[in-house]
């Protein structure tokens, strides 16, 4: 009796888990094989499963367009890990100011942070705009990346995870070695911060990458544009339709983040985890 | 929370008067910004200067780069760099108006303007940042009347102090292209002059030819994104009067001519411009088609490049209603720095008639070497010269038709905000045929999305 | 000596949170305090050089809640983020109870996880694109399979459907959000205090009373951390909509982001409107968010609160400690 009630819960719950891992898969399925379809297999018949040989044709296609990966992927690099980086050590630096020195703004401080966290970047879009423009950093990569500075929920995660695994004493000793304390935050703090901060990373590393709002408006210089922005231009092609450079489009937009997706995956699941924990 | 709510309302406070005083002085640091940029810009002048070309297909950027290639020496001083962003999404106006606005190094030098909304440029709110032909340093009243260019095109291409700002290559007549074999098999004929007779005049006559091919299996057209070119240029008023909506009433029937076509399975319900509309000019669609509405433009651009097996098989007539669809402006920036170029370029394009202009050679096909694809042009010296003759079209001279079209061509019926407004008037045209909604509610939602979203009163 | 510590030590919280105050009052408040401003005033029109406040000051605030338009905003995205947010936390859940049961060990629980997160972790222009073309008609992937299995006769016209339309961007949050909310939920499962469930099995409670009086209690606090962010992201939903249908078909799809997307950077440039819209969404997510903040207060208000006493009494120990000396 217990024996089928759990032969029939595993039926089941290994049904349901294979239908999910389906659905995550097949969609990018599809696009990678009709990425190597030509137009009129597309048009024929838009659903295979079977790659088929135009591979080749519809990248000459797609690189015929004003279509730049290469561009559009070192952009979005450069972006993505500034932003990451800044985000990272900023947040850390700040969640110590707050946790290790007792300074009279601190609480009022980190009230702060936990109400910015409630505001959404969009709502601010339009003053922003207006100012980046009046400054002139329309088209300047700094102007997405200088305000990750402020990152307020990797502030209150990290704080959340100071408390919980760094022990003052370490400074303290760090002080009696007459060590400043820049250099005990970079040096001894730092190094024990590396799980928050690795997940913090992936979070913002993902956030950036994928970020479309504020680069579509930002940037109009095509030299300049991010692969979010690249692919939001791909489907408009006036004159003539080339769906199997479309999918082969979105397949390099993804295909890189499936790669290093797909090598750090055990560290990605365990950084989101422990962002659950502490969050 | 309370001390929350006191920091935030100092802070308020005091960054309100920040954002008051630093509005009177705001321009100064976007001035030193460009200033810097120019000087960055003319540090390097031992390399090209760079020519911004902005664009929302290809056409201009190619001929811009075959104008490099005719002047080497021009090619030694100047390099381009183009940007091409299709309006399918509507992207192409919010970039392109960004990129005028910001000014400096990275704003266009050059750009090109569809007819959906060349008027915002030429007339309207952007009208600011196009220089007058005069200033690029071209003589345009007496190369206007040299070249004979087509009147609506000078119309549209003049700003409100009546000097002309942009001009068109192409003249966007429209025409019935159609699909011989299917015209023979229903009507034992490919004539032209039958066809358009079967066909037409009128929309009357076109439902009782929708009915015919019907019989056979046959759609007439591909979705009702056709005869709405056909519907939206031949009406009489444009979408705003006065800053007002004005729904013409040739626009208000299409929504019925769009239902009964969606309703009598008279076209395989394709949307202009997405995949499976394409997918019918190679007959990979649900049923095969008779033809499509457009100009010249849309036989070589379109067509052609889509037609796969049916090379050959296509010819031309007059259309059930006198329209026109299109066509292109090229405008040069005010704020450009390097105006004689972009007006040595754009008199290439726009005014030269000689057999090395651009028109001949794009009337000719000869553009990219003998053989390439011909289109309607907007000066009548260069069309009276140049030959149509298709085998495209099993050899028929396209421009037998198109010039008596290109009397439909005029600029009376367009708006600065036709690209948006067309967009929520299909949407709703779509969502009354789909039976989604009744005519009333898509014409009031209509209305209400107008005014919306736009400057424009609704009445 | 320690007091001379004491004084020269707090600077170094000054110093250190000046990086994140500056990027905040230049990056965030400012232009959140300029599009305030912004709201007032007849400021539109493309690169419009100057404006003015205008003499009936909520003029634009007024506009804005009386355009239909923007109330059918608000209702596709409140309407979006539940069709998506409540299927996501149930499958969520459940699948967290099946990964974390004690009784019933899964196999593959890894090889899984790494593919429902998938999703998450692609660029949102890209999936919107994709679905796009998944979704066309008259022939396209979706349509294909659903004829070849025989479910449907003719292709179906999803995308002029607005419960379709609306469904299909529903599912398509849901899709790149419930590996994360799962993730987060089994984490914050596996942190309960094993000693709990060993307790309750002793008591004999069976797979699925465990999981409704003792999981579900004790993840509270997460859950309302995935409830308020996932209710931030979804009232700010942009990417999707936007470049899935750019907000149609009939206004089905137009989130509030999109909406002020539109007022502001196409059309008739309406930076004014835009900026009173902006507002007007700040309100609401202001009040939700302090409603919210509000249920989850008890974790961190307390712990600011012992973190006081123990500074206090840490000060008063080292005045004691001086005294002495």
């Amino acid at each position: 009796m217990k024996k089928n009630r759990s032969l029939l819960f595993k039926v089941t719950a290994y049904t349901v888990c294979l239908i999910l891992a389906i659905l995550s898969v097949l969609p990018f399925w599809i696009m990678f094989v009709n990425a190597t379809r030509d137009t009129f297999q597309i048009q024929q018949e838009a659903l295979s499963l079977v790659p088929s040989s135009h591979l080749f044709d519809n990248l000459k296609i797609l690189l015929g367009k004003t279509f730049d990966p290469l561009k559009g992927l070192t952009n979005s690099m450069i972006v993505s890990v500034a932003s990451t980086l800044c985000t990272v050590y900023f947040s850390a630096l700040t969640a110590y100011a707050i946790f290790a020195y007792n300074w009279k703004m601190r609480k009022p401080f980190f009230t702060l942070i936990l109400a910015v966290m409630m505001i959404p970047a969009q709502v601010s879009v339009i003053g922003f705009y207006q100012f980046m423009y009046k400054i002139g950093m329309t088209n300047n990569f700094m102007a997405l990346i200088l305000p990750t500075i402020a990152a307020p929920t990797a502030v209150f995660f990290m704080r959340q995870f100071m408390m919980a695994s760094l022990p003052l004493e370490l400074v303290e000793a760090a002080r009696i070695d007459g060590a400043s304390e820049f250099y005990t935050f970079n040096k001894i703090i730092l190094p024990i911060m590396k799980p928050a901060m690795a997940t913090q990373a992936i979070f913002s590393f993902v956030s950036s990458w994928n970020s479309l709002f504020l680069p579509l408006v930002l940037l109009t210089n095509n030299d300049k544009y991010t692969m979010p922005i690249m692919v939001s231009l791909l489907r408009g092609d006036i004159y003539k339709t080339e769906y199997g450079a479309v999918y082969l489009g979105l397949t390099l937009t993804v295909l890189p983040i499936f790669i290093a997706y797909f090598l750090l995956s055990r560290y990605i699941i365990e950084g989101v985890a422990l962002g659950g924990v502490k969050g | 929370m309370r001390k929350l709510i006191s920091l935030l309302l100092i802070a308020m406070m005091m960054f309100s008067l920040v954002a008051c005083g630093s509005n009177t002085d705001s321009t100064a640091p976007a001035e030193t910004t460009a200033a810097a940029a120019e000087t960055t810009a003319s540090a390097g002048s031992t390399e090209k200067e760079v020519l911004n070309v902005w664009s929302f297909t290809d056409e201009v950027p190619k001929m811009v780069e075959k104008y490099l290639e005719l002047n080497p020496e021009f090619a030694a001083k100047y390099e381009i760099k183009t940007t091409i962003i299709a309006t399918t999404d509507g992207a192409y106006q919010p970039a392109l108006d960004q990129a005028l606005a910001s000014g400096g190094a990275d704003a266009p030098d050059l750009f090109a303007a569809e007819a959906a909304f060349i008027l915002k440029y030429t007339q309207g709110d952007a009208s600011q940042f196009a220089a007058t032909y005069k200033d690029l340093g071209i003589d345009v009243d007496a190369k206007i009347a040299d070249a004979d260019i087509a009147q609506y095109t000078i119309d549209i291409g003049t700003n409100p102090n009546g000097e002309v700002v942009g001009l068109g290559y192409q003249a966007t007549g429209g025409a019935f292209i159609y699909r011989r074999s299917i015209a023979k098999d229903t009507w034992g004929t490919d004539d032209p002059a039958e066809i358009s007779k079967k066909i037409g005049p009128g929309w009357d006559q076109f439902f009782k030819a929708a009915e015919e091919l019907k019989a056979k299996g046959y759609g007439i057209v591909s979705g009702d994104g056709d005869p709405w070119h056909a519907v939206e240029n031949s009406s009489d008023q444009p979408w705003v009067v006065d800053g007002k909506l004005v729904i013409d009433p040739k626009r208000e029937a299409f929504l019925d001519l769009s239902k009964k076509l969606k309703d009598n399975g008279y076209h395989n319900d394709t949307q202009d411009w997405q995949d499976a509309w394409f997918a019918d000019m190679k007959d990979a669609g649900a049923k095969k088609i008779l033809g499509y509405f457009g100009p010249a433009w849309m036989i070589n651009y379109v067509i052609a490049n889509n037609a796969g097996d049916t090379f050959g098989d296509w010819a031309v007539c007059e259309p059930p209603v006198g329209f026109f669809w299109g066509g292109t402006w090229v405008l040069g920036s005010a704020s450009s720095e390097k105006k004689e170029a972009v007006g040595q370029i754009i008199e290439w394009i726009t005014l030269d008639t000689s057999e090395q202009g651009l028109q001949y050679m794009w009337a000719n096909g000869t553009l990219n070497g003998p053989g390439g694809t011909k289109d309607a042009v907007a000066s009548g010296k260069v069309m009276s010269i140049s030959n149509g003759e298709l085998e495209f079209l099993a050899g028929q001279n396209m421009f037998d038709v198109f010039i008596p079209a290109n009397q439909f061509a005029n600029g009376k019926n367009l708006t600065q905000y036709d690209e948006t407004i067309n967009r929520f008037w299909r949407d709703q045209v779509r969502a009354y045929t789909a039976g989604e909604k009744s005519r009333e509610a898509a014409l009031e939602d209509f209305k209400q999305m107008v005014a919306d979203n736009l400057d424009v009163t609704v009445e | 000596m320690k007091r001379r510590k004491n004084i020269s030590y707090a600077k170094y919280g000054y110093i250190f949170s000046l990086p994140f105050i500056l990027a905040f009052l230049i990056f965030s408040l400012y232009p959140i305090l300029y599009t305030a401003v912004l709201g007032f005033t007849d400021y539109k029109g493309l690169a419009a050089t100057s404006w003015q406040f205008l003499d009936e000051p909520f003029k634009n605030f007024e506009l804005i809640l009386n355009n239909k338009s923007f109330r059918q905003a608000l209702v596709n995205t409140f309407m979006i983020w539940t069709m998506n947010f409540i299927p996501q936390i149930l499958m969520a859940l459940l699948l967290t109870a099946w990964f974390t049961s004690r009784r019933n060990k899964l196999r593959g629980k890894g090889f899984f996880k790494v593919l429902f997160y998938l999703p998450n972790i692609i660029t949102a222009a890209s999936i919107a694109i994709l679905f796009y073309a998944l979704f066309s008609y008259p022939v396209g992937p979706v349509n294909s399979l659903l004829l070849k299995l025989g479910i449907v006769d003719e292709p179906i016209y999803f995308l002029v459907s607005k419960m379709s339309a609306r469904g299909i961007v529903a599912f398509i949050q849901f899709w790149m959000w419930y590996g994360y909310t799962m993730l987060i939920l089994t984490s914050g499962v596996l942190g309960i205090n094993p000693e709990i469930f060993e307790a309750a099995e002793i008591d004999g409670t069976n797979g699925i009373q465990t999981f409704f009086y003792i999981t579900l209690p004790n993840i509270k606090t997460i859950l309302l951390y995935v409830l308020i962010t996932s209710m931030i992201g979804g009232l700010n939903m942009f990417d999707i909509p936007q470049l899935f249908m750019q907000g149609g078909p009939d206004n089905s799809t137009l989130t509030t982001s999109v909406f002020i997307y539109n007022q502001a950077f196409s059309g008739s440039y309406l930076y004014n409107r835009a900026a009173a819209a902006s507002m007007i969404m700040f309100v609401i997510i202001a009040v939700f968010s302090a409603a919210l903040f509000f249920l989850m207060r008890d974790k961190s208000e307390i712990q600011i609160r012992k973190e006081a006493k123990a500074a206090e009494k840490a000060r008063k120990l080292a005045n004691k400690a001086q005294g002495v000396i």
